[in-house]
């Protein structure tokens, strides 16, 4: 692939920054409609296989490290801890929980949905109601009413598989407006097990996770799963989506795609609406793009990042800051994950890597108290986990091989995912620290807070230790404390009152009427489930939004 | 007196022409035996765009030697389809490639084999077209061939020379089943239209039934009864499991236009004619066009110690072998060993790569696979090649690249792919010479084109 990227291009109708999922999404629904579009990506376009055989290279003791096959660019760095390539120190993080803040995600073509699991658990009514029902946190400007048909539009685009069964899908007794467009995926044997053993030792459902991933037929003009167990970092086959299989379908309909273009400047005009973006090449030359209308898609620390790196004469505090909370209220899914030795086989490993979920446990009065909690069986393949403890056993032969399978057997993870609170003061900065480019480096202040803390302290330890016994552990699992789940959220927060928001409830900006901004950054709640199918379902009513507004002007 | 004139007209009419003004039945029977009739004949793998959707409708874009045809609309569509058509020009249409205005078709519509239909499989067909099809008033782009093929009255000298009109008979020397075969290969499921070789004037090469041809950027092989380089090693039994699902493990797959002609048509067949069909295929005379077997080529294997560890871009002695693993082996296994179930099949012991031609592994790479049977599954390989879809987009270099490590490891070894030749299955295959030949023939030389066709003539004529 070519490392030049410019086409001579200039302008569009619509200039969307990113080409991740959210961008992804809203590029097509523009098009669908008529309107030209040009999208900007910081790093470079390559080949699946060559993140596929990135992957196959790497060492076995780097393999379970998502990022290590998608080296990033010295103009485009994103987080590499402790590797020494460009990306080693690029994300600043600091506070009682900094380490729980330092993200995975790629500054690629196709953006982070190239190592995502493919998880999709909807939001509940309850929610997106948290002020109201309990008192904590912010309410959404809108009911979950309004966002399902959103919810669906995401389900058919990704291609989410899904149960049937009304009893197995989440959110339970919520009514759906359309079934999912493919069945669920069959459980593992590990799966099976560990459902059962929920069922009859602790009352508790395990059920099917809604995942974007072609289930036992083609979808999307892309084939089925079949079970290479290697979602994180890269679907091999294109059987999960991500957002780099629909990049040459939107070129079909008419997109300009320029890749290794870091924007690093949004231009606003006497109006203050936005005039342009500016960004740099690899040789350091930088090019002004125009339109008419601008979407910041390029994921929940970038897109604040330029927010703050685009302050003017007229937004001295950066762009669409006129509340001074870009960059505020920086969330995630806080996790706890316990490895844990099982006294008997339970095979994890049989098709895709997270396939299952105990979301019940995530709703009940008690938010009032502590941040809720989901808690699932991760379905990760064991052997390269256990593969270096099992040849210090110093066997060899046959002797080896039994091990090895033992080992595997009898090896998992379990993990508790928390929501956070909205808090001001997990605040993402811009750093003294410059990139390659000159540009500043993000730098985010991070503490879980006494909310989700309690919550690990009453609710979800104890728990974790319940579901360890009821599955019959060697000893008593540990967990080497919070870290992320790489769902960014809250940094452009969504809000009816303009004075504490940055967009409103389609996402646009408060400040700049033809600025948008969707994705995880516009959530005010995070719940506990993975964040993705939310942010597409906010890209879907923004679409609708932008092709209203620059249609009919309303 | 009106009433006596008319029949006076219709009895006239039927001692005239006995189709002339015969109705369309609507009994549900004709009707079924109709829509049977259509699914065997494979009807709307070109007369449909969208198979589900919009059946029948035309506007296909069939690419052929000599260049694009557009199918039509043959619903009963009085304003673009056959709606006006009496059954005797729908007959003639079928069996003498004439539409009803007169004009000649050109032979991508299988009329050469369709001449074989009875007269009372043609009412039948004639029926559920008129009574059972939806009409849909939708017009088709125009086909329009380069000089001299856009003159289609030329079609009728070249019928005069290779149409044989003759309708079906059964030999009574033969079983029933061998005759119904017969009748089904040569007639409605027009095998011969893919698999049998054209000569210089697209004609089919009688002495060459089923000998094998190539269709665009596929080769439909050769599936005469010969042990070696026919299907005569399979069994009647495999050959039904291949026409009910497109796939016989350790011999061969359907893809391209045979996996549409699974799909919609051999997979709805009942098995009392799939049996048929194997009947007749056995006995279909040998012809013997290669030395190689090609169902029991090659083995499993792997060159992955020639790049493992090193950088993706840097140079490598097996550039074949790291696109097959970066585009294949997740499906296809590291040895090419395909899964236990046979759903992704094994690259060893494969029709694909075991055949001296190498355009259907060119083409299955370039443009993967879609087959849909209810005995076997909807099977989708995703296309290498330019699509918005390609998993990879595989350049020709590559593309040769890839192949030539799978013949080697996998198939039939020190057969080679070159770059032009996998630029020429991108472009859709081979052009036909013809528009060339008949260009420079009608500049220079009419007189011996003309004398050319005079002795065809004459020879068909002793025949």
């Amino acid at each position: 692939m070519s490392t030049s990227s410019n086409s001579g291009a200039s302008n569009a109708e619509v200039v969307i920054v990113g080409t991740g999922v959210v961008a992804a999404v809203v590029a097509e629904q523009l098009l669908d409609a008529g309107l030209s579009v040009l999208m900007l990506e910081a790093g470079p376009r390559v080949s699946r296989a060559e993140i596929v055989e990135n992957y196959r290279n790497l060492p076995l003791g780097n393999k379970g490290n998502a990022i290590a096959s998608y080296p990033s660019k010295p103009w485009a760095p994103h987080p590499e801890p402790k590797s020494g390539r460009p990306g080693d120190d690029y994300l600043q993080v600091s506070g009682p929980n900094g380490i729980g803040y330092l993200q995975s995600y790629v500054r690629y073509a196709g953006g982070s949905t190239w190592h995502w699991a493919g998880t999709c658990w909807r939001l509940t009514p309850e929610d997106m109601r948290l002020n109201s029902l309990y008192g904590v946190g912010r309410d959404w400007p809108f009911p979950y009413e309004e966002l399902e048909p959103y919810y669906v539009m995401a389900e058919y685009k990704l291609g989410i598989c899904g149960p049937s069964d009304a009893a197995e899908q989440w959110p339970q007794g919520v009514k759906r407006s359309k079934p999912y467009p493919m069945p669920e995926l069959p459980f593992s044997p590990g799966e099976e097990k560990f459902t059962k053993v929920m069922r009859e030792k602790l009352g508790l459902r395990n059920v099917h996770v809604a995942q974007a991933r072609n289930s036992g037929m083609p979808y999307d003009s892309r084939p089925a799963c079949c079970g290479n167990n290697n979602c994180v970092p890269v679907c091999p086959v294109g059987a999960k989506y991500d957002a780099a299989t629909s990049l040459g379908r939107l070129e079909a309909k008419g997109a300009t795609i320029l890749h290794n273009a870091v924007v690093y400047k949004v231009e606003t005009n006497a109006n203050n609406e936005i005039a342009a973006v500016n960004y740099l090449d690899p040789n350091k030359d930088s090019h002004r793009i125009t339109g008419k209308t601008f979407v910041l898609a390029c994921n929940g620390i970038e897109t604040p990042k330029l927010l703050l790196m685009s302050a003017d004469e007229r937004n001295p505090n950066g762009l669409a800051n006129s509340s001074d909370q870009v960059g505020r209220n920086m969330m995630d899914h806080p996790q706890l994950a316990y490895k844990i030795k099982l006294k008997e086989p339970y095979w994890t490993g049989l098709g895709p890597v997270v396939n299952s979920g105990i979301m019940e446990t995530s709703q009940g009065d008690y938010r009032s108290r502590h941040a809720a909690a989901y808690f699932r069986f991760n379905n990760f393949a064991q052997n390269r986990f256990v593969t270096f403890d099992t040849l210090k056993q110093g066997l060899i032969g046959r002797e080896l091989d039994e091990q090895l399978r033992h080992n595997t057997a009898t090896s998992g993870m379990i993990v508790a995912a928390h929501e956070v609170l909205p808090d001001p003061e997990n605040r993402l900065t811009l750093s003294d620290k410059k990139d390659w480019l000159g540009l500043p480096k993000p730098a985010v202040h991070f503490d879980v807070g006494e909310y989700t803390r309690r919550s690990a302290r009453e609710f979800s330890e104890p728990m974790i230790q319940r579901i360890a016994d009821a599955m019959g552990v060697e000893e008593a699992p540990t967990s080497p404390g919070f870290r992320p789940s790489k769902h960014i959220m809250g940094g452009t927060i969504m809000g009816k009152d303009s004075s504490n928001a940055v967009v409103d409830d389609v996402c646009r900006a408060y400040d700049h009427a033809n600025l948008f901004l969707p994705g995880g950054g516009a959530m005010p709640s995070t719940a506990t489930g993975n964040s993705t199918i939310t942010m597409v379902a906010l890209a879907f009513r923004a679409s609708e939004a932008i092709i209203r507004q620059m249609k009919t002007g309303a | 007196m009106k009433t006596f004139t008319h029949s006076l007209l219709l009895s006239a009419a039927v001692l005239l022409s006995p189709l002339a003004l015969a109705q369309a039945s609507n009994d549900a029977e004709t009707l079924a035996k109709g829509e049977y009739l259509a699914i065997a004949s494979d009807c709307t793998a070109c007369h449909s765009q969208e198979h589900a959707a919009k059946p029948f409708t035309g506007g296909k874009a069939i690419s052929s030697p000599v260049g694009t045809i557009f199918a039509t609309n043959i619903t009963p569509s009085k304003a673009f389809g056959i709606g006006n058509y009496t059954e005797e020009q729908f007959a003639n249409a079928l069996r003498k490639g004439i539409a009803a205005d007169g004009s000649h078709l050109y032979p991508a519509m299988p009329y050469t084999a369709y001449a074989k239909l009875t007269d009372e499989d043609i009412h039948a067909l004639y029926s559920y077209f008129m009574n059972a099809v939806k009409p849909v008033d939708q017009p088709v782009p125009e086909t329009e061939l380069p000089f001299p093929m856009n003159l289609r009255f030329s079609m009728a000298f070249w019928n005069a020379l290779f149409l044989d009109d003759t309708v079906h008979q059964d030999d009574p020397e033969q079983s029933e089943s061998w005759n119904r075969g017969r009748y089904l290969v040569e007639g409605p499921t027009h095998c011969a239209t893919c698999h049998t070789p054209r000569g210089l004037l697209m004609q089919e090469q009688g002495d060459q039934f089923l000998a094998g041809a190539q269709v665009g950027p596929w080769y439909a092989p050769n599936i005469t009864s010969d042990k070696v380089s026919g299907i005569g090693s399979w069994s009647k039994a495999e050959v039904v499991q291949y026409l009910k699902t497109g796939h016989v493990e350790g011999k061969a797959q359907a893809a391209g236009s045979m996996a549409e002609a699974i799909s919609y048509s051999f997979q709805h067949l009942s098995d009392g004619d799939l049996n048929a069909i194997a009947d007749y295929l056995a006995t279909v005379p040998a012809v013997n066009t290669a030395s190689d077997n090609r169902f029991n080529q090659g083995e499993p294997g792997n060159k992955l110690a020639a790049f493992r560890g090193k950088d993706f871009h840097e140079d490598t002695s097996a550039p074949g072998a790291r696109l097959y693993s970066g585009s294949c082996a997740s499906c296809h296994g590291y040895n090419a060993q395909g899964t236990e179930d046979g759903y992704y099949p094994s690259l060893f012991h494969n029709s694909v790569t075991g055949e001296a031609n190498t355009s259907n592994l060119i083409a299955t790479i370039l443009y993967g696979v879609d087959r849909e049977t209810e005995a076997g599954g909807h099977v989708f390989m995703p296309p290498f090649g330019d699509q918005p879809n390609a998993l990879n987009n595989l350049d020709n270099q590559q593309v040769a690249q890839l192949s030539n490590y799978i013949l080697d490891m996998h198939g039939l070894k020190g057969t080679q792919v070159t770059p032009e030749q996998v630029a020429e299955i991108r472009a859709g295959g081979a052009q036909s010479p013809l528009i060339q030949y008949a260009r420079v023939g009608m500049g220079v030389g009419v007189v011996v084109v003309l004398f050319a066709i005079g002795l065809l003539w004459h020879r068909k004529r002793k025949k």
